[in-house]
């Protein structure tokens, strides 16, 4: 029996719950490490007038201070558009940007010596919305647009034309685990980097280019992450990079470990994004048009921007055919740190439009809301392309639909929360059921590869290396599950190596949900390699000419550690023996695989293709309850219902399911991030910053999965599972507008991302007075003028 | 006078003198002791990804309580047995909740998880049988990214209590309980010279062993910082905002301890911690048991005091409008004398007390609502549990033939520098029939008396509206209309 499909344990939770397993600041401390602390920018936007650094020299301790002419390669890096300093030059673009590396030889020292560095700043007004950058044509790289039809034509001819503007906040990735890496400098130029980074082969580049030195100078690894949700994807390279310039200059290891507070501060988020709509639609709120002009806000550099915004014009449609559309996206240069990949990759804040329009529909015709996306959903025959012209295939949407609802009970559930609405002066329901479809591959083409080194030892154990990195999301036993049963073995026989571009090189992101798709058909490419030549051996071992039985690698068997020729099946070897005996008979026992995604691809300027290899598919009803006095949302039940087609590991991807959708809840209900009007951020730690805690679970929480029939490509038939489901949370978002519009009589009530208590009842309030006309104000990041520190 | 502090890790003593015992726990234990299983992520409480188990002597044996290591500095620690994920591992192999977390996919990333395990086999100590509410309620303090919690609470449902090997059993108490007696009869001075910038200033650290001594050490060193459970000073210390030179931890003497119900008064010694209360108070104090039960983790309640809570003196801090609204009293001890202080009188200002140079908080008084009072405590945040207040407020109201008001008392938190007892809202509902339409008026009066501002929690304009709607709100849950 193989083990694909078993729910197996993580690769890693013995160590996990012993405390066994090692992060990087839990790697001993090497006998002469260093420690490496840095200096940002006191100020979001301004200029450096001087920097003195001779206090700071001068403590007990300190190893050395370095600045960007300390640099001996380049300064600028960057994953698409290389606009990025390491350290500042002179100009200071976000508040606590780096412009001195501290290394010193114990936390005392480098805290002390951050401490009297003299700095003095010419500062200018930061640029901190989308508005103000509008104003000030402050943009990072191009517009992009995606169109379809006549969307003219459909708005002189709709019956109703409904129009608005929506904003949702950013979000804090929360990974556990700060950003952290130590550096250990080998002989002449060789440097061993050690960081958390989903992206270990932009590691090593970044380090290479920055010290100016080959690529093949340096070895990046990766062990394992405590948690990164796409803020390792492009964030490691300025920590990872402070330690090897330390390093390089001190020929020393050294370590950083981000404090949580100055992670949150300085790194990037999911960007905060303000869109301006209009939707055509008829009598019976089926689509006809719609115009949506998305504007991001980016931060102060390119970072993943671009891709981001790419993402959300793609995902705009959700689940819905929309025959005439005209999309934009703008990213806007602002005074934040670069805000960068987090799961989902501007996916949820396309999403988030149409479903908040879905929602205004139905309320603006009086109907319910599920009858209106049942309508617009894509079709199997027909309506069933998207308007960046890709066939939504093998689809099981309507299913979807159909099976949640009877499941959930939404009918009978929905006219219970009408009658609960008559009934209650202090409370309010709310319910909603939305759908989600994303699509799978890297929208950049050359990104969709990956490959895989399979060594089989003497012993018949084996070793397995991809570029993929494990970052709790159960990519290694995956793999583990997927090599045993290739060769036939338990489980206990292999082992997923550390990644390292030491034996993987040119690797892609663990990102974009693909980690097991590309890794995981790299390392089965591997397998088939070797098992090929293992494969003629034994036919040839298990062959004889007196029974008549030629050498057939097609009869040979590898099942249960037990390989044996189907003529001959009381002959066998066990698969240990096997591979000693091919060993001496000289077969090659290691093989590189390679993959790469067949048949997508993208022309960016014409906004067509089919940049998907497929999509997953998912729907999730919510069930809320909101106290009228103070905003308090409930959440009382959850259903999620998902294709993902045939897990590989169900104990793992139930766990994705469930902890994607309750860090969407998060985005959407409690999660706020809040700024100073000078840039800085005020909700820096979990204080202040509040991701759901274990009381913000559904009372009832209902997640299963559905088979799709038509799917049939992909490594063992799986489907990618890791950002899918946390774009479900929006049924919870819908939900709170659907119980807002008990209250807003004619008006349709307008909520922003996040529904958090305090824009709750603001907009209840808003419904209370109907002198204030719903959507009177434009939302953006809040920015607090008065700092308090009452504590 | 002892110059080191006695702590058990594990079930190994240790003996910790000069600059080693003024750090966290946490720190100790990675970059000392090399026990790198406890993770810091917050360094403030807030996530509990540092948590372990403190034993207390008690009742003949050590009780073990989850706790926050990265706010439990070493020199709090004397006389204590910390057991941390290191040492969960019983003679039987992996504890039950280890087991559970493997077999329910409990662990992704798996950096929450070693203070998951602990918070979990805290749970079990007692050998109850657990709801989900208590699993849900045991593990508020921690905080964990990838799973979404199901996985973490099937696990410890899973897991059948009387399995359980308790640390009791796992670590022999006698020895360690034999110590601490030997030890906890004297006072603890550690000091050791810091040298910064050239100069060198000697730090201190005093556990005294009566509330005397205490008051005593506080004259001697007057800008020395008191600490109780230290819950809030350590982040304070942690973010570097202060750093004391003279630390005095309070003892644990049988003064301190005290937690009765005497007639109508419920009399709280200053080291109670508020685990202990809320259990004390569940049948005689429903309303503020409620509010407990959301105010703080388990780990944070196991260290924290109300004392301390008062001391702090924090607009936001969750017990005061309660204490408002009932006048509760404080007891301050001086080197001569004793005296009570009124709760409406104590504080002068923002975190300005009516707490003398030498005198320290002993005891906290409150008068017990009477049958005919109804008491509401209201608690608003960003999420429920385990946040710091964006609004309090304490309702006190008593009426006659049930509809009119013959006494109301309104303190609100989070609205001022200091919690604010509304006196006109008060004057105006007074002898006034308790409907909508007065309390709806009575909002807006509120509204007037209070001054809040925007920050981090929420908008000056968000308090400004929860001043009114409390009312309202107080006004249904009382006359019961759903």
């Amino acid at each position: 029996m193989g083990t694909v499909g078993k729910a197996i344990p993580h690769d890693s939770a013995l160590g996990h719950v012993t405390g066994e397993a090692l992060y990087i600041d839990d790697i001993p401390f090497a006998k002469n490490e260093l420690i490496v602390e840095f200096f940002g920018s006191p100020v979001a936007h301004g200029k450096i007038k001087s920097l003195n650094l001779q206090k700071a020299r001068q403590v007990e301790g300190v190893a050395g201070l370095y600045t960007f002419q300390d640099i001996p390669g380049h300064n600028i890096f960057g994953s698409i558009l290389a606009d990025e300093f390491f350290l500042a030059e002179e100009l200071c673009e976000y508040f606590g940007q780096p412009i001195v590396i501290i290394a010193a030889e114990n936390r005392k020292a480098a805290k002390q010596a951050k401490k009297l560095i003299q700095i003095t700043m010419d500062e200018y007004p930061p640029v901190l919305t989308i508005e103000k950058a509008l104003e000030k044509k402050q943009f990072l790289g191009v517009k992009r647009e995606i169109k379809r039809g006549h969307l003219q034509k459909a708005l002189d001819e709709a019956d109703h034309i409904l129009e608005g503007s929506f904003f949702s906040n950013g979000q804090e990735q929360f990974y556990l685990e700060s950003q952290a890496a130590i550096a250990y400098p080998g002989e002449n130029n060789e440097m061993t980097i050690h960081s958390s980074s989903q992206n270990p082969s932009e590691i090593q580049q970044i380090v290479a280019e920055g010290l100016g030195i080959g690529l093949h100078e340096v070895v990046s690894v990766c062990k394992r992450m405590g948690g990164a949700f796409g803020g390792k994807e492009t964030q490691t390279a300025i920590p990872a990079f402070m330690a090897a310039l330390v390093a390089f200059h001190t020929k020393r290891p050294a370590r950083v470990v981000y404090t949580k507070d100055d992670d949150m501060k300085i790194t990037g988020k999911r960007h905060p994004y303000q869109t301006r709509y209009k939707v055509a639609f008829t009598r019976q709120g089926k689509i006809t048009g719609l115009k949506a002009d998305f504007y991001s806000n980016g931060g102060a550099a390119a970072d993943l921007s671009t891709a981001i915004m790419e993402r959300t014009l793609l995902h705009a449609d959700n689940a819905y055919f929309l025959p005439n559309v005209e999309l934009s996206g703008t990213v806007c240069k602002t005074n934040f740190p670069p805000n960068t990949a987090f799961r989902g990759f501007g996916g949820p804040q396309g999403m988030a439009v149409i479903e908040n329009i879905l929602e205004e529909i139905a309320i603006f015709l009086k109907k319910d809301a599920f009858d209106l996306r049942t309508l617009n959903c894509y079709g199997i025959e027909e309506n069933n392309i998207t308007p960046y012209g890709q066939i939504v295939s093998h689809s099981i949407l309507p299913t979807l639909f159909e099976n949640l609802a009877e499941s959930s009970q939404y009918k009978a559930r929905y006219a219970e929360v009408v009658s609960f609405n008559q009934r209650s002066k202090t409370h309010l329901r709310g319910m909603a059921m939305t759908p989600m479809k994303f699509g799978i591959s890297f929208t950049t083409k050359f990104l969709n590869q990956g490959n895989a080194l399979v060594n089989i030892y003497k012993d018949g154990t084996i070793q397995v290396s991809t570029g993929g990195t494990e970052m709790g999301q159960g990519l290694n036993i995956k793999i583990r599950q997927i090599v045993a049963d290739e060769f036939g073995i338990d489980l206990e026989n292999i082992k997923l190596m550390p990644t390292s571009t030491e034996k993987n090189n040119n690797t892609s992101p663990t990102a974009a949900s693909a980690g097991t798709d590309l890794n995981g058909m790299a390392a089965l490419d591997a397998c088939q390699k070797i098992r090929k030549g293992l494969v003629r051996f034994a036919s040839q071992h298990f062959a004889s000419r007196e029974e008549g039985i030629f050498p057939s690698p097609d009869c040979i068997h590898l099942e249960n550690g037990i390989v044996y020729d189907e003529r001959r099946p009381e002959f066998t070897l066990e698969f240990k023996e096997l591979v000693m005996l091919a060993y001496q008979a000289q077969v090659n026992l290691g093989a590189r695989g390679f993959y790469k995604t067949p048949g997508i691809d993208f022309n960016r300027e014409t906004g067509k293709g089919s940049p998907f290899f497929y999509f997953t598919t998912g729907c999730s009803v919510a069930e809320v309850t909101i106290d009228r006095f103070t905003g308090d949302l409930r959440i009382e039940r959850c259903d999620l219902l998902m294709d993902i087609g045939e897990s590989i590991n169900p104990g793992i991807d139930i766990g994705q399911l469930e902890g994607g959708f309750i860090q969407g809840v998060g985005w959407v209900t409690g999660e706020e991030l809040r700024y100073q009007e000078n840039g800085e951020l005020l909700s820096f730690s979990p204080t202040t910053y509040k991701i759901p805690n274990i009381q913000d679970l559904p009372r009832v929480f209902n997640v299963n999965t559905i088979k799709n029939p038509h799917h049939h490509i992909n490594v063992r038939r799986s489907k990618a599972v890791g950002e899918p489901p946390l774009m479900l949370c929006l049924s919870v978002w819908a939900a709170v507008k659907n119980a807002l519009s008990y209250v807003s009589g004619n008006q349709i009530p307008k909520l922003n991302i996040p529904a958090s208590n305090e824009e709750i009842l603001k907009r209840l309030t808003q419904a209370a007075d109907s002198s204030v006309p719903f959507g009177s104000e434009e939302n953006e990041i809040p920015l607090i003028s008065t700092l308090n520190t009452k504590i | 006078m002892r110059d080191y502090v006695l702590l058990y890790i594990n079930g190994k003593r240790h003996q910790i003198s000069g600059e080693r015992v003024f750090q966290p726990l946490s720190d100790f234990l990675r970059y000392d002791q090399e026990m790198v299983g406890t993770k810091v992520v917050c360094a403030e409480g807030d996530c509990g990804a540092c948590s372990a188990l403190l034993g207390r002597a008690g009742d003949g044996t050590l009780n073990y309580q989850v706790f926050n290591t990265c706010i439990a500095y070493v020199f709090q620690l004397d006389c204590r047995h910390v057991v941390t994920v290191e040492g969960l591992k019983g003679h039987n192999g992996l504890h039950p909740v280890q087991q559970a977390m493997i077999e329910h996919f409990g662990s992704q990333c798996g950096y929450c998880t070693p203070g998951f395990v602990v918070a979990m086999a805290a749970l079990f100590e007692k050998r109850h049988d657990l709801t989900e509410q208590a699993v849900r309620d045991g593990l508020t303090g921690n905080l964990c990214r990838c799973t979404g919690y199901q996985a973490i609470i099937n696990a410890t449902l899973s897991i059948k209590p009387d399995t359980v090997e308790t640390m009791a059993e796992r670590f022999p108490a006698l020895p360690m309980l034999d110590a601490f007696d030997q030890h906890s009869q004297s006072s603890v001075l550690i000091e050791y010279p810091e040298s910064i910038q050239g100069k060198t200033i000697m730090k201190r650290s005093f556990i005294p062993s009566s509330v005397q001594e205490a008051v005593l050490l506080k004259k001697q060193h007057p800008d020395a910082v008191l600490i109780a459970g230290g819950t809030d000073i350590s982040v304070q210390m942690n973010k570097e905002k202060i750093d004391p030179q003279t630390v005095i931890i309070l003892p644990d003497t049988p003064e301190l301890r005290v937690l009765e119900l005497d007639q109508e008064n419920l009399k709280i010694g200053a080291k109670v911690r508020w685990s202990e209360l809320e259990i004390f108070c569940k049948d005689k104090l429903p309303e503020l048991h409620k509010i407990l039960k959301v105010f703080a983790s388990d780990q944070i309640k196991n260290c924290a005091t109300m004392a301390g809570n008062i001391a702090n003196a924090s607009p936001i801090a969750d017990s005061l409008p309660f204490l408002f609204v009932v006048n509760a009293e404080i007891e301050l001890t001086g080197i001569q004398n004793k005296r009570w202080v009124e709760i409406n009188r104590f504080f002068h200002g923002y975190k300005n007390t009516d707490i003398q140079a030498e005198e320290v908080i002993t005891q906290i008084r409150i008068p017990l609502p009477k049958p005919e009072q109804f008491l509401k405590l209201y608690k608003v945040s960003k999420r429920r549990d385990l946040d710091i207040s964006t609004f309090t407020a304490a309702i006190l109201v008593e009426m006659v033939d049930d509809q009119m008001i013959k006494d109301i008392r309104i303190a609100y938190g989070g609205v001022a520098p200091v919690v604010l007892r509304l006196a006109k809202t008060e004057a105006f509902l007074k002898n006034k029939t308790f409907d909508l339409e007065n309390m709806r008026t009575a909002g807006k009066l509120a509204r007037e008396e209070i001054a809040p501002i925007s920050d981090v929690r929420a908008s000056r304009d968000y308090r400004l509206r929860l001043s009114e709607t409390t009312l309202e709100k107080f006004f249904h849950e009382v006359s019961q209309t759903e």
